[in-house]
């Protein structure tokens, strides 16, 4: 490893092959982070990657001690792997609801178990979770993904007071519909008619996201159980 | 500012900021921190002083002192900011004005001091940047909010009251402006090292130490927050580069309320 990067703090960013997670990467190597990122599938932009299923604990744990061992010390962690899907219901089958449930929420639980223990050992760190608008106002058809992302900042708040005393910070970003491969071309969220809603009159861009993500990671030093709004106007 | 980069975060070349309330404490604070991204900076507070001339030296601004409750006087100090460095890209508005007491023995006059400078002034200054952001095609105000708009607190009805005024003011012209890229919100600090806790320990009859410690005991991070660290959050909030945080408020306070505003 290099001098320089040896200066450079570690962040791991999940959900790296596309999206949020994708833009995250690239806004934090540009402010000087070495981006670990985790995905199903690879992401070669980043300084590290490793495919990981989030929802699995023992494989995250793995690859989260392979990136300290190999760059360093983790300062940061933020999971943004997911996937959206809308159902009525009626037709959310127990499988639907475990996987949802399973990588949204145990996702940020298995990430969080994996990085916090160096980080108390260091002394800090930085934890943020990517929840959704659909957490706050809810939405039709959206039940086991509004119940999924709803139930991550209830986990973030309760997360954040529990190790804020131990220098860890713990936040989260609630994006609105943001323009990634998450939101299918026929997507409802993409349908003018629905834009025409937005005060900004556009989707949210995954940039933007990372603009906010960047900003509890370097400079939200006294935010803590906080989330960031960045959603058009979706919900005010 | 981001470590490493080198770069002012965000970037204001050539933007023309208003700091109103910016003679001492986090206003001033809101100044320099946006003068080092490039910003002209003028800042305001109700009257001419020393403090205020020597920050806008300091930042190679200018001063615009007048009170803000008065629309008159708004009209005026905007219009000399445009006269002599042009229309006004970014307002921050961070002027509060402050009594405390029981609510039954509040003098009205008073009261509606507090309402008028806090959540009126606000009113005067965002009609009177409007035509100027309007020309301009985009624009950003931050106003700061309180922790106390958010949760109320015990002999602080004016206040409080017109802090949550501002997050409602906040959230209908968010909606309202978007539409013209005039991206409105709010950041809500709370406790915060400033002069104001020299008066809270003052009136408490203990030390700043004590005063301190007595708030961070309170406070999830165990301490009380900084004014680089709330103007960082109204840096975020004046990046032209980010439009979808709208009628948003960002709590800043060391994890003491946890709710959505």
């Amino acid at each position: 490893m290099s001098q320089n990067a040896a200066a450079r703090k570690v962040a791991i960013v999940t959900g790296t092959a596309s999206g949020i997670g994708a833009a995250a990467a690239a806004e934090l190597e540009s402010r000087g982070w070495t981006v670990a990122g985790f995905d199903l599938r690879p992401s070669p932009q980043c300084s590290f990657d490793a495919c990981v299923d989030m929802a699995d604990p023992e494989e995250v744990r793995a690859a989260v001690a392979r990136v300290e061992q190999e760059l360093g010390p983790v300062k940061a962690a933020v999971s943004a792997a997911g996937y959206y899907e809308m159902l009525p219901v009626s037709e959310i089958t127990l499988d639907h609801w475990r996987r949802m449930l399973s990588v949204h929420v145990g996702g940020f639980v298995n990430l969080s178990r994996a990085v916090m223990p160096g980080m108390t050992t260091a002394g800090g760190g930085s934890i943020v979770a990517i929840t959704s608008e659909l957490a706050i106002g809810g939405g039709s058809q959206d039940a086991h993904y509004a119940a999924a992302k709803g139930a991550l900042l209830g986990l973030v708040r309760s997360l954040a007071a529990e190790s804020a005393p131990s220098g860890i910070r713990v936040n989260a970003v609630a994006p609105g519909p943001t323009d990634t491969p998450l939101l299918a071309a026929d997507s409802p969220w993409r349908a003018p008619e629905y834009l025409a809603t937005l005060p900004l009159g556009r989707l949210t861009s995954p940039e933007e996201v990372a603009i906010c993500i960047a900003f509890l990671l370097d400079e939200g030093t006294f935010c803590v159980g906080e989330t960031l709004n960045p959603n058009a106007g979706a919900v005010i | 500012m981001p470590e490493n980069t080198g770069h002012p975060y965000p970037d204001l070349e050539g933007k023309v900021v208003l700091v109103t309330g910016a003679a001492q404490g986090m206003g001033a604070e809101h100044a320099r921190r946006l003068a080092a991204s490039g910003a002209t900076v003028a800042v305001n507070d109700r009257e001419a002083s020393a403090e205020l001339s020597a920050l806008a030296a300091e930042l190679s601004g200018l001063a615009v002192p007048g009170d803000v409750s008065d629309p008159d006087q708004v009209r005026a100090l905007v219009q000399r900011v445009e006269l002599e460095v042009g229309p006004v890209d970014v307002l921050v508005a961070n002027h509060a004005f402050m009594t405390m007491g029981p609510f039954l023995e509040a003098d009205p006059a008073d009261w509606w001091k507090v309402i008028d400078t806090n959540l009126g002034g606000t009113f005067h200054l965002v009609q009177a940047v409007l035509p100027g952001m309007r020309r301009r095609g985009a624009g950003r105000i931050v106003v700061i909010s309180s922790e106390w708009g958010v949760t109320g607190w015990p002999g602080a009805t004016a206040y409080s009251a017109s802090k949550a005024g501002l997050i409602s003011l906040v959230k209908t012209l968010g909606r309202e402006l978007a539409p013209e890229g005039i991206i409105v919100n709010a950041v809500a600090p709370g406790v915060t090292d400033t002069p104001q806790l020299e008066v809270d320990a003052r009136s408490a009859g203990i030390s700043l130490d004590e005063m301190r410690a007595v708030y961070a005991a309170g406070i999830p991070l165990g301490r009380i927050g900084t004014s680089p660290e709330i103007a960082a959050a109204v840096a975020l909030l004046c990046d032209f580069r980010l439009s979808a945080i709208i009628g948003q408020v960002v709590q800043v306070n060391g994890g003491s309320t946890r709710g959505r505003a």
